[in-house]
């Protein structure tokens, strides 16, 4: 392949940083392309799931992937950054990129804290950058800074020793030129689970979806009820939050097993917690997992049938009315903890992106290909689909599609000269 | 050779306050072999590269301290300018002072600081040079299994130019193909006919693989057919060997006279013209012994939309959870439901019993809360997805850990999608677990990718990184039995020795055999023992 | 040596468990040294023994969850080697549980904090803090 041909990926989450390597290590050069000041996606939220062996989440494998892409010089990565338009054909793509004013410059910022130090407002408008971001960076929040908000204030460029810090940034167009061809790998929104009300998610604290799970144990290493500190001793996991509904024909993949790995977790951290799971039809296939399902079911209760409400019960604890299929009746339950575990949605903005690329979107939102069995290739020659922004995935999949995608992108480059 | 160290010590834009920089530097002057101590601010920016460059070539050094950030995100840029400027990337040590010791504590850490560093400049003296090198491989690819996965990576391969050989153990091409046939129509008169065509490809049949030795980009296998044996080489391994199902005889009373046929006698069924006498009522079950398939599920529900479409019979599909974690199952799950097939979810196994001539079903449905018996003219029965024949036989001449269900490819995330823990070898498709079609397609992709990755013209590797001494090694096997990797072989050093020999492309840098070697005749230039005990040593002797 | 931890990381897990912990701000006891391994299988009883005789007051071999190990056995070969170290300690009449192994991986920083902190605990209470 002619080595002034780069490739564009659009969306540094797993599936995107799997594409960037896999043209990269393969010779090519890539823009990647990320609309958050960091790269990662969803999954550098994702906690590790091991008791005494490892659950096989595949959580851990972006931090490994995250610092090979930082700093492979074949990549170049452009943070709050998306494509807003494109012309052009296979093999000879002009990419237009506008980027965000970033007030600091991620290329310029060695993250010494020292802007965040002298920030006056509360709460501080220069925020560090969660522990997995990439690039490692600060960055200030628009709404809170005093200078952007048109007052005097330039107390954190008086210490950035590296003049990281410009006030003045305009948003940035810029255009990539001889692209041979692009990869979207956008990813997914989670489902939002205040749609369904009688869920009261975000109005009562020990309401928490997945992801929140996740997050909790990514961040401070172990589960701590929201409402109080304490620790958990009755946890509920309802499944199918958002997915195989009216809005969402498809199973979302992966809901069922993150919710058995996050319970057993708990069960593992907490031994006296009591683990109840409701769900519709549980999806336990795939590589090595039956064993650990068959050991989770010694601590964890499955429940058949989902809850249709959780209500308010005395000391911060919650009731859930669920139909227990399995004894034929209506029963509650009361929990402190109850965990919705949420699908993988299309994401909002795929509907911009798909017009500005000219490719389809399916009847479920999400990208559509070409032909089915055919996952990568959208409508469009060049244009090619790598994750979950296609179809709902877990990791190893996704992993997996991205380095099919780079593939197929490479190929068909190859033949159009 | 003299050594001359260079140190580099950064503050990271003045931040790391609580390190007294003037102070180690002080410290750090005076020893002998180091040329300079330098404090600079940003060493990652263009800045600090000048300061390196200069620096670098004006003082000659050949050994490079720099104390910053973490060398996950700075070892590699730092690495590729010392080799800009002809210095080999090996001779740099770095020491962690910022995440590991400036934000990892309170208060003062210089004298944690100062110690991290002559950790590292005690290993840099200790430092080679490694050099990197081309390396002729040969880049012909076997496949071994002539399905459907077989022969469209094949396609694949031979589409690039790659030479490919497709061994099948039958005597035709197609696998699971020709039972599937209804599903998968005229593909495989097409797809037969294509890899017949391709000049890249050699079709063996009847032909299995007897013996694999060697490594990635030099394998030498043996392969067998009927009596004869043939010794060939190949740059890199794909198994694509499928699965087959059995149905667990437990499970159901298969008495002659009573109507269970399994999902391949369906399809053929299917595909023959339709019987006079059609069934009225068609049953299917699983979940019975392996609730953990993904195949039952899409197997049935494919079935019996084609059954409703061609017999019109009533179906019920008895089930502890369809499994609908695949692109499309959900939609053909309603869509069975919309064409008047009846789902009945259990949560105790249901008794089959034969019923003149029929087949008779007792079950409890949960959903009904009500038991519930049906007599079927057919029953479809449960089939278990299990590896094919000979997978075990296979992975322990390749010398291969399977995963707990027996399929190949170790349960290690690392792993996934197609790599074995030998480079070079690879699984795809259903021979290492219940993919269903979408994932088994990606498979082929990804394989492609990994063989363009690891067998394209010019690559290149470091030499000698990890070493056998020859004159050490006293060939007790140990380090061959060992290696996770299968990288290391027996070899004839002269007439009279043999000794252990590490393929640098198949090596995967682990160290294992270094730490086990009871003559300790291997080397691991950057992790060798004495540059560790170097470290250990540094620890508190300032 | 003065009352110094010495903990062998694994570059694939511990290492990076061990950066993610300075950068969320998790602290733990200044006396922890780190040094870097391929893989915690690299690890010999000889660099732990060593240690111990240079003056660590414990010694911490860190490696991926039991089934993580990018080379599959090197956690399980390290484990091992520990365990065995610790026989030849007690031997000596030196406490064995100076030396120890976990398990983590990359993304579990607390992990880590917590293996370095039950490391000093055990230390403190058996007096061998200096």
């Amino acid at each position: 392949m002619k080595a002034n041909k780069s490739i564009v990926v659009i969306g540094g989450g797993i599936a995107g940083i799997t594409s960037a390597l896999e043209l990269a290590n393969s010779g090519s050069t890539v823009y990647l392309i990320e609309k958050e000041a960091q790269i990662g996606g969803k999954a550098a939220s994702f906690c590790c799931k091991a008791t005494e062996v490892c659950t096989k989440c595949s959580a851990c494998l972006l931090p490994q992937r995250l610092s090979e892409v930082a700093t492979h010089p074949q990549i170049s990565i452009l943070t709050n950054s998306t494509v807003v338009g494109i012309n052009g054909e296979l093999g000879n793509f002009r990419a237009e990129v506008w980027q965000k004013p970033q007030y600091i410059s991620p290329q310029k910022c060695v993250a010494c804290g020292l802007c965040a130090e002298v920030c006056p407002t509360t709460p501080k408008a220069i925020q560090s950058p969660p522990p997995e971001a990439v690039p490692y960076s600060y960055s200030i929040d628009e709404s809170q800074c005093l200078r952007l908000k048109g007052k005097r204030c330039n107390l954190c460029r008086e210490v950035c020793p590296t003049d990281a810090i410009a006030f003045a940034q305009k948003p940035e167009g810029r255009e990539l030129n001889n692209v041979g061809a692009i990869i979207v790998a956008t990813g997914f929104d989670v489902f939002n689970a205040r749609e369904i009300g009688c869920l009261n998610y975000s109005r009562y604290p020990n309401v928490l979806t997945g992801l929140d799970l996740e997050k909790i144990f990514r961040n401070q290493g172990s589960l701590k009820l929201p409402s109080n500190g304490g620790k958990p001793k009755k946890v509920a996991f309802i499944q199918c939050v958002g997915s195989r509904d009216e809005n969402h024909g498809y199973c979302s993949q992966v809901c069922c097993k993150y919710a058995i790995r996050l319970a057993r977790l708990i069960t593992y951290q907490t031994p006296d917690a009591e683990v109840t799971i409701f769900y519709i039809d549980l999806q336990t296939a795939g590589k090595g997992f039956a064993q650990f399902y068959k050991e989770c079911q010694e601590s964890i209760r499955f429940i058949r049938g989902v809850p249709i409400e959780i209500l308010e019960a005395p000391s911060d604890e919650l009731e859930v009315r669920f139909e227990n299929i399995s004894q034929g009746r209506v029963e509650r339950e009361n929990f402190d903890l109850v965990a919705l575990s949420v699908g993988i949605a299309p994401r909002k903005d795929s509907w911009d992106l798909a017009k500005v690329l000219g490719i389809n979107l399916g009847d479920d939102g999400f990208f559509d290909t070409k032909e089915p069995f055919n996952s990568v290739e959208t409508n469009v020659e060049g244009i090619f689909l790598a994750g979950a922004c296609q179809g709902s995935k877990d990791i190893p999949d996704s992993i997996a599609h991205g380095i099919s995608a780079a593939e197929r992108a490479m190929e068909v480059l190859q033949r159009c000269k | 050779m003299q050594i001359k160290m260079g140190i580099f010590l950064c503050d990271c834009g003045g931040s790391l306050k609580n390190i007294d920089f003037p102070k180690i530097s002080g410290n750090l002057e005076n020893l002998e072999d180091v040329a300079f101590v330098d404090i600079s601010h940003n060493l990652c920016l263009e800045e600090g590269t000048r300061a390196i460059t200069s620096r670098v070539l004006t003082e000659n050094v050949n050994r490079v301290v720099i104390a910053a950030c973490s060398p996950e995100f700075c070892e590699r840029n730092f690495a590729g300018l010392l080799e800009k400027l002809r210095l080999n990337p090996n001779l740099l040590s770095l020491a962690n002072i910022r995440e590991q010791c400036s934000w990892a504590h309170e208060g003062d850490v210089t004298g944690k600081a100062l110690e991290l560093i002559m950790m590292a400049a005690d290993r840099a003296q200790l430092l080679q040079p490694v050099e990197t090198k081309e390396i002729a491989v040969n880049n012909e690819v076997l496949v071994v299994g002539g399905g459907f996965c077989g022969m469209k990576s094949s396609l694949e391969l031979s589409q690039l130019g790659i030479r490919t050989t497709l061994i099948e153990r039958e005597s035709t091409l197609g696998g699971k193909l020709r039972e599937l046939e209804g599903f998968y129509s005229s593909q495989r008169e097409t797809m037969i006919k294509a890899v017949e065509k391709e000049e890249n490809i050699e079709i063996l049949t009847s032909t299995e693989v007897a013996g694999v030795e060697g490594k990635i980009g030099d394998f030498s296998v043996r392969i067998r057919k009927g009596k004869k044996e043939t010794l060939r080489s190949f740059g890199a391994i794909v198994f694509a060997t499928g699965y087959k199902t059995e149905v667990a005889a437990g499970d159901f009373p298969l008495k002659p006279g009573v109507n269970i046929i399994s999902q391949e006698r369906l399809a053929q069924l299917l595909q023959a013209p339709t019987p006079e006498a059609k069934p009225d009522t068609v049953g299917f079950i699983f979940d019975l012994s392996d609730e953990n398939s993904r195949f039952p599920t899409l197997a049935t529900l494919n079935s019996a939309l084609t059954v409703k479409q061609r017999w019109g019979s009533e179906i019920y599909v008895f089930c502890k959870n369809v499994k609908v974690d695949s692109e499309g199952a959900e939609k053909l799950y309603c869509e069975a439901r919309e064409q008047g097939v009846v789902f009945l979810k259990f949560d105790e196994k249901p008794t089959i019993s034969a019923d003149d001539g029929r087949v008779k079903i007792e079950a409890k449905d949960v959903l009904l809360g009500e038991d519930v018996t049906l007599t079927c003219n057919l029953v479809v029965a449960e089939e278990k997805f299990l590896p094919s024949e000979g997978t075990k036989g296979l992975s322990s001449l390749l010398k291969i850990r399977t995963d707990p269900q027996g399929f190949y490819q170790e349960e290690n995330v690392h792993l996934y999608p197609v790599s074995s823990e030998r480079k070079g070898v690879f699984f795809i498709g259903n021979c290492r677990g219940d993919l269903g079609l979408g994932r088994v397609l990606t498979d082929i992709f990804s394989v492609v990718a990994k063989i363009r990755e690891l067998l394209s013209p010019g690559v290149v590797a470091e030499v000698d990184r990890v070493k056998v001494d020859p004159q050490k090694c006293v060939a007790c096997l140990t380090c061959i039995r060992v290696c996770p990797h299968n990288a290391v072989q027996l070899v004839q050093i002269d007439s009279e020795k043999v000794a252990a020999d590490i393929s640098q492309l198949a090596c995967d840098r682990c160290g294992i055999c270094a730490a086990i070697c009871p003559a300790k005749a291997i080397k691991f230039e950057g992790y060798s023992d004495e540059q560790i005990l170097a470290q250990i040593k540094a620890i508190g002797a300032s | 040596m003065n009352g110094e931890i010495v903990a062998f990381c694994c570059e694939h897990s511990a290492y990076v468990a061990a950066d993610a912990a300075g950068k969320q701000g998790l602290h733990c006891p200044e006396n922890l040294r780190i040094i870097r391994v391929p893989c915690a299988g690299r690890v010999d009883i000889i660099h732990i023994l060593k240690a111990v005789e240079e003056g660590a007051v414990a010694v911490l071999v860190l490696g991926c969850e039991d089934g993580l190990c990018q080379h599959l056995t090197g956690n399980v070969r390290a484990k091992e080697r520990v365990k065995y170290s610790e026989t030849l300690l007690k031997e000596i009449g030196i406490d064995g549980r100076r030396v120890a192994m976990f398990n983590l991986a990359a993304n579990a920083p607390h992990k880590f904090i917590q293996a370095i902190n039950e490391m000093n605990e055990r230390m403190k209470e058996s007096g061998e803090e200096k």
